[in-house]
């Protein structure tokens, strides 16, 4: 088990220094300039030129990239362009707020989609069946931004139970929750419905029935547990997703997380803001990715990786 | 791994909240900014938010009032030598900062110097250009600025290179704000200023907090606290507003109907005069937009005033020429291009476009341009100007634009200070071609030399009339489609009192304002 995922990790490298390839060569490629980004609407060649130069924005390609990589090998993610403040600060104070939005959206999906998808499996056909096919529907067709809003104009707005936007405790993050939870609780309640269906009709299960077990024994303990794995690919890719770029929630419930930090970025041209962040949630993303793969060990002991 | 399965447990920071945004109603809350300031830092003030906090922080020599006039801030007076070259500023004493330091003249010589620095990285330099010595200086082509000095401690001798009677308005822009002589790495995080309020705290794209500095020399802040929330979204921001969590809001356009028609909502509604121009500029060097019988044609070929109406609510007085009618020097009587597609297509033929012409029409991702854009789309259609419209995110646009790459391109323009200068100079004098904001590429040497005259015209009327001939040249040789100026529209909770919504962007600096706490129950 240690061996594999020193391997993963080590293979971890090679995807990085990819994904650092690609980003630098698209910013490189797409139109816009930092440095105009930075001058506003009334600016001289002269200082254009004068920036460019301060930034090392005219050496060859290959050099900047160098410099960067270099910068990177020491653990130094550079200081953005626009605002000079150090990009690794930037991540650590922005990261942990996406964190806790990802992971609040992430249970309450759990919570919310697995029970809906366990409880339509029991009875397929039944009303709990039929609630869920409506929630999946609904949860898959809305668009978050639209989601967002509603729930804004309902729980803010018209009844007053929450406030509308902003960062702070349970109460700011019940609804940025929801609205991105919102798909997660549809994908799951389906995909756990049908993995169930799968289970409860195979034979160890009606072995257990015949040995007698209490019903939710045979459900919580038999065929949930080997419905598992679908689920918590489910889980793994959309808490992923949710890390790397909820940035339409964000956005919408001025939630002051990462997904903002690179909108603002890219909208600017802050290059080694755009180019931190990027590496940084790619790693993100690697590392969720390993930890989905660890549990599908630990759910099923056939999967192994020796 | 015999044991049940570990539930994905994630360690969430639920910390029930109970106070936070909007609670304590002896803050005013402010939800205009849309994103994070760029720092606090004066030298680093190009946009918006940065400026607006800037502000609250700082004080220039001058500053604006929410009405847009220039009165004296840090400098209580100013005299300007007989040739005009010479500014002599006489400042205000007994004046400190939030650390206590005393405000004297090294630290305007030394925040001004600051801008300038090419190693500051500030990129906005242009409002101390007129100073002499100051563009040397910041090309690194001279050790200190040559026209800057400062004979005691409360005077600052301030030689333009030539003469330039609206210095003094420039000095009111928050990058010439006035700074300590030294500053440590992160005062762009933690800065002082002698400005009405001082910084409490600055959670970053969350929201800034400011308290009262309580020895402000314009008398200190009424309120206990200020807080500029960070909305992104516009309609986050309505709905914060409907939820008396803050005070005042910038509504956004396609919110403005349904508040004017809403018997008490429209009770909450301030609007300013505008000073923002909404444009298409015509790149006149590409071409057949090189001939003026073409731009005019343009102009003629299109319905202002039912785009008005339709797409921006009717917030929009026309525009026949680029000065502001608020401003001195508009010419209020000329009337504008009229929609006239007879007109368009018979200036079209003239010049030689029987069969008309193919434009590309270039637009921001914004959507109410790129509305817009698919309105003079199809009205320039009707006179056989074929025209495609180019969306690009804001940034590639703009570029695009400032390359010279565009035919016509849907942009606006805000006044950094109160002044048909402010327009006439940067939009199409031809010195400002491309980067400095003439991106129609105009160029008439009549136009820039009556523009060049009245930056160095003492007496105000006769600048003003120069203002007006030049703008008249504009109007005639239509570099532009001239679209309208936005008035903006404000909301303003009942409780709030005092708040004028200022003209200029950074000419409220809500010392006034103050809230009457009894008078609404907040949000929950």
């Amino acid at each position: 088990m240690s061996a594999f995922i020193v391997r993963r990790l080590l293979l971890a490298i090679p995807t990085l220094f990819g994904v650092l390839v690609v980003a630098f060569l698209l910013l490189y490629v797409a139109p816009g300039d930092p440095v105009m980004a930075m001058v506003g609407e009334r600016a001289d060649e002269e200082t254009i030129a004068r920036l460019r130069a301060e930034l090392r924005l005219d050496d060859p390609l290959p050099v900047q990239f160098g410099h960067y990589v270099a910068g990177i090998a020491k653990g130094d993610l550079g200081r953005s362009y626009i605002t000079n403040r150090p990009i690794r600060r930037d991540i650590i104070e922005r990261f942990p707020k996406t964190l806790q939005l990802a992971g609040a959206a992430m249970l309450l999906a759990t919570i919310c989609g697995v029970t809906l998808g366990v409880l339509s499996a029991r009875r397929p056909g039944g009303w709990i069946d039929r609630f869920g096919l409506g929630v999946a529907y609904l949860g898959i067709s809305f668009p978050v931004y639209w989601v967002g809003l509603l729930l804004i104009l309902l729980f803010a707005v018209t009844l007053h139970w929450l406030p509308p936007s902003g960062f702070g405790g349970a109460r700011y993050l019940a609804l940025p929750a929801l609205a991105l939870g919102m798909r997660s609780i549809a994908f799951l309640a389906r995909m756990t419905r049908s993995a169930m269906l799968d289970s409860l009709g195979a034979d160890y299960v009606r072995t257990a029935r015949a040995k007698g077990l209490h019903d939710s024994a045979v459900v919580g303990r038999h065929a949930l547990r080997n419905a598992l794995i679908p689920i918590i690919t489910v889980l793994g890719l959309d808490f992923g997703a949710y890390l790397t770029g909820s940035i339409l929630t964000e956005t919408i419930f001025s939630w002051p997380g990462i997904g903002r930090y690179v909108v603002n970025a890219i909208a600017r041209r802050d290059l080694p803001a755009i180019q931190g962040s990027v590496l940084f949630l790619s790693a993100v993303f690697v590392l969720v990715n390993l930890l989905t793969d660890l549990a599908y060990a630990k759910a099923d002991p056939r999967v192994t990786y020796a | 791994m015999r044991r049940s399965i570990a539930p994905l447990v994630l360690a969430l920071g639920l910390a029930c909240g109970g106070g936070g945004g909007g609670t304590d109603r002896r803050t005013l809350v402010d939800s205009r900014d849309n994103y994070d300031p760029r720092s606090l830092d004066p030298a680093l003030s190009t946009d918006v938010p940065t400026g607006r906090a800037v502000g609250y922080l700082f004080d220039g020599l001058t500053r604006f009032t929410p009405d847009a006039r220039v009165e004296p801030g840090l400098a209580t007076s100013w005299d300007v030598s007989p040739d005009g070259a010479t500014n002599t500023f006489h400042l205000r004493r007994g004046v400190t900062f939030t650390d206590g330091t005393p405000f004297v003249a090294r630290q305007v010589l030394a925040s001004w110097q600051r801008v300038l620095d090419p190693k500051v990285r500030g990129g906005r330099g242009w409002p101390l250009y007129p100073v002499r010595g100051a563009k040397e200086f910041a090309d690194g082509k001279a050790t200190s600025i040559a026209g800057l000095s400062a004979p005691n401690d409360s005077t600052v001798v301030v030689t333009l290179k030539e003469p330039f009677a609206i210095f003094p308005k420039l000095l009111a822009m928050p990058v010439a704000s006035i700074a300590p002589e030294s500053v440590p790495a992160n005062f762009g995080e933690r800065p002082v200023g002698t400005g009405p309020w001082r910084l409490i705290e600055w959670k970053h794209d969350d929201y800034l907090l400011f308290a009262p500095n309580r020895s402000y020399w314009g008398g200190a802040p009424k309120a206990d606290s200020l807080k500029a929330r960070i909305i992104a979204e516009p309609s986050t921001a309505v709905a914060e507003f409907q939820s008396g969590t803050v005070d005042v809001l910038q509504l956004p356009q396609s919110e403005i109907r349904d508040w004017e028609e809403d018997s008490e909502r429209r009770k909450l509604l301030a609007s300013t005069p505008s000073l923002e121009l909404v444009y298409v500029a015509i790149n006149t060097t590409r071409g057949p937009l090189a001939d003026v019988r073409v731009r005019q044609a343009l102009n003629y070929a299109i319905d202002r005033s039912i785009i008005v109406r339709n797409l921006i609510a009717g917030r929009g007085e026309l525009a026949s020429g680029v000065i502001p009618s608020s401003l001195p020097g508009a010419e209020k009587t000329r009337v504008g291009y009229q929609f006239d597609t007879l007109r368009a297509r018979q200036l079209l033929r003239e010049a030689g476009h029987p069969n008309g012409i193919d434009l590309e029409l270039w637009t921001s991702t914004n959507p109410i341009y790129v509305r817009v854009a698919e309105t003079l789309q199809a009205y320039l259609q009707l006179s056989g100007i074929r025209v495609k419209v180019v969306q690009r995110e804001s940034a590639a646009a703009r570029e695009a634009a400032r390359k010279g790459k565009t035919d016509l391109f849907i942009k606006d323009w805000y006044a950094d200070y109160p002044d048909a200068e402010n327009f006439l100079y940067p939009l199409l004098h031809s010195a400002n071609k491309g980067v400095g904001g003439n991106v129609s590429y105009y160029s008439n040497p009549q136009f820039d030399s009556l523009v060049s005259a009245a930056r160095r015209e003492p007496d105000e009327a006769k600048r003003v009339a120069m203002y007006t001939a030049a703008d008249r040249i504009a109007f005639r040789d239509a570099p532009m489609i001239f679209l309208w100026f936005y008035s903006e529209l404000y909301a303003i909770q009942p409780w709030i009192r005092g708040f004028v919504p200022p003209v200029i962007f950074n000419g409220q600096p809500w010392t006034t304002v103050t809230t009457t706490a009894a008078a609404h129950q907040p949000a929950r």
